[in-house]
């Protein structure tokens, strides 16, 4: 199921609460290479706030935990109840959970406690399979709910807390809120008129449809969506530096002609490289340096979808990666940002041939060696964007 | 006549020495070089990684003349050597 052939992206939409300074819904999720399996957890804590909060951080750590050390169903989901501190005002203790557990083949467990229920779009299709009921003793009231399926490529499932179901609770349209069904409704068109809409725009979509729903804009709950979309890998190759060899030019060269996906090239000189052996113009629109930032602006070739300034750029995305900070940022690390985040395999391929002249120490800034800012971006993408990343250098 | 070709190199050594203030060079062109002259940006023309060029940041002149350390002025200056 994993590897080439489908690739699992998970991806989660939250917004908090109008008024509240952090989400009282809490997403986690893992990716476990050795056993090609992913563990995805959304909780929605009791209230809003800092306490929602905790409930709901408890909640998914703990889960994801236990699942991940194969722990059985019923004691896990006990201990998370019998942990979570009780809430002074309602004396109760409670978090909601759904927890996905992907194993390699494509076989899916759901466990649920008192989220909506699950969507599983197949072919357009919600794909309604029956839940497993069970009942703690000590816990008779929470009834933790199980699914097991097996998914397959093109498969989506979208799981959301009761913000969004919730959404326009009262008003004339959604007396009963935007519930499971208007939201259903919704991703079916969504999707109807964009078949491989990914996992991350179709949970920003949901998320923000819902906002819509309530009056004034505003957000009534912690509203969180959560989509996992079994998909053709989207991919990308980086080339950044002139490889240590001249004679493995040609071999970038190959690499753009060929390559099955998106391609970007960082550096100037990787650029004039490609221009040089594949005889193509390189063109820089000057004008765009006044929207451009505190980066050089982007350039562009035929037959490549970004070129960009090398090391500078990397800094900067690898800072907004890092921090998590997507928007704002200068047109070439925006663009090169966008074009990461829309791809679920990347390919780094570096040329280690070091360029004197940014070794200079009058240069007014710090410029990191290509290697190592490479090879932190690498990290970020696999830990805190879950994206399958290879580098090669030459 | 043909325009004359002014490109400013935005590669990395270049813009942290201040190409970037060079895009304006077009605002302070005199009224009489405005339609004489053609300015865009180049990726990296490769000049800083030769010490015989002079320091960053470049200008190129019609494919030919080099201009390091290059300024909104010692640019006009350039262009205006070649016009008359």
């Amino acid at each position: 199921m994993n590897g080439d052939e489908t690739f699992i992206e998970i991806e989660c939409s939250q917004s908090i609460k109008t008024g509240e300074s952090v989400c009282g819904d809490a997403f986690k999720t893992v990716r476990l290479d050795d056993e090609n399996r992913h563990i995805a957890v959304l909780s929605d804590g009791l209230g809003s706030g800092i306490k929602a909060c905790l409930l709901a951080s408890m909640t998914t750590t703990m889960a994801l935990e236990f699942i991940r050390k194969n722990m059985d169903v019923l004691p896990s989901a006990e201990i998370i109840m019998d942990t979570l501190p009780v809430c002074e005002l309602r004396k109760i203790s409670y978090a909601t959970f759904s927890i996905f557990d992907i194993l390699s083949g494509g076989k899916v467990r759901v466990i649920e406690m008192d989220n909506p229920k699950f969507i599983h779009l197949r072919n357009g299709k919600d794909v309604q399979w029956e839940a497993k009921t069970m009942v703690s003793e000590k816990w008779p009231d929470r009834k933790l709910g199980v699914t097991e399926f097996k998914a397959i490529a093109g498969d989506r499932i979208i799981c959301f807390s009761d913000g969004v179901s919730q959404a326009g609770l009262g008003s004339p349209e959604n007396k009963f809120g935007w519930r499971r069904d208007g939201a259903l409704k919704f991703i079916q068109d969504v999707i109807a008129k964009e078949p491989s809409v990914s996992a991350r725009e179709l949970a920003r979509k949901i998320t923000v449809e819902a906002r819509s729903k309530n009056p004034e804009y505003k957000y009534l709950d912690d509203t969180s969506c959560m989509v996992i979309y079994f998909r053709k890998p989207r991919k990308l190759q980086l080339l950044t530096g002139p490889p240590f060899n001249e004679e493995n030019d040609k071999i970038f060269a190959k690499r753009v002609l060929s390559y099955e996906g998106k391609t970007v090239l960082c550096g100037g000189t990787t650029a004039n490289i490609i221009s040089r052996e594949l005889n193509r113009k390189i063109t820089t629109n000057l004008k765009l340096i006044r929207i451009s930032g505190n980066l050089p602006p982007p350039s562009q070739m035929d037959g490549v979808d970004l070129i960009t300034e090398g090391i500078l750029t990397l800094t900067e995305v690898c800072r907004a990666l890092e921090a998590g900070k997507l928007y704002d940022l200068p047109l070439a690390a925006s663009e090169l940002t966008n074009m990461l985040m829309n791809s679920d395999v990347i390919d780094l391929i570096v040329g280690t041939k070091v360029n004197e002249a940014h070794q200079d120490p009058n240069l007014p800034v710090d410029l990191e060696i290509r290697r190592n800012i490479v090879k932190k971006i690498k990290y970020i993408l696999e830990q805190k964007y879950r994206k399958l990343v290879t580098i090669k250098y030459y | 006549m043909e325009k004359i070709k002014v490109e400013i190199c935005v590669g990395t050594t270049c813009f942290v020495l201040g190409a970037s203030a060079l895009q304006d060079i077009e605002m302070f062109l005199p009224e009489e070089l405005k339609d004489k002259v053609e300015i865009t940006g180049a990726n990296c023309l490769g000049l800083c990684k030769n010490s015989h060029f002079g320091d960053a940041p470049f200008v190129r002149i019609n494919e030919s003349i080099i201009v390091s350390q290059a300024t909104i002025d010692s640019v006009i200056n350039e262009i205006k050597k070649l016009v008359k």
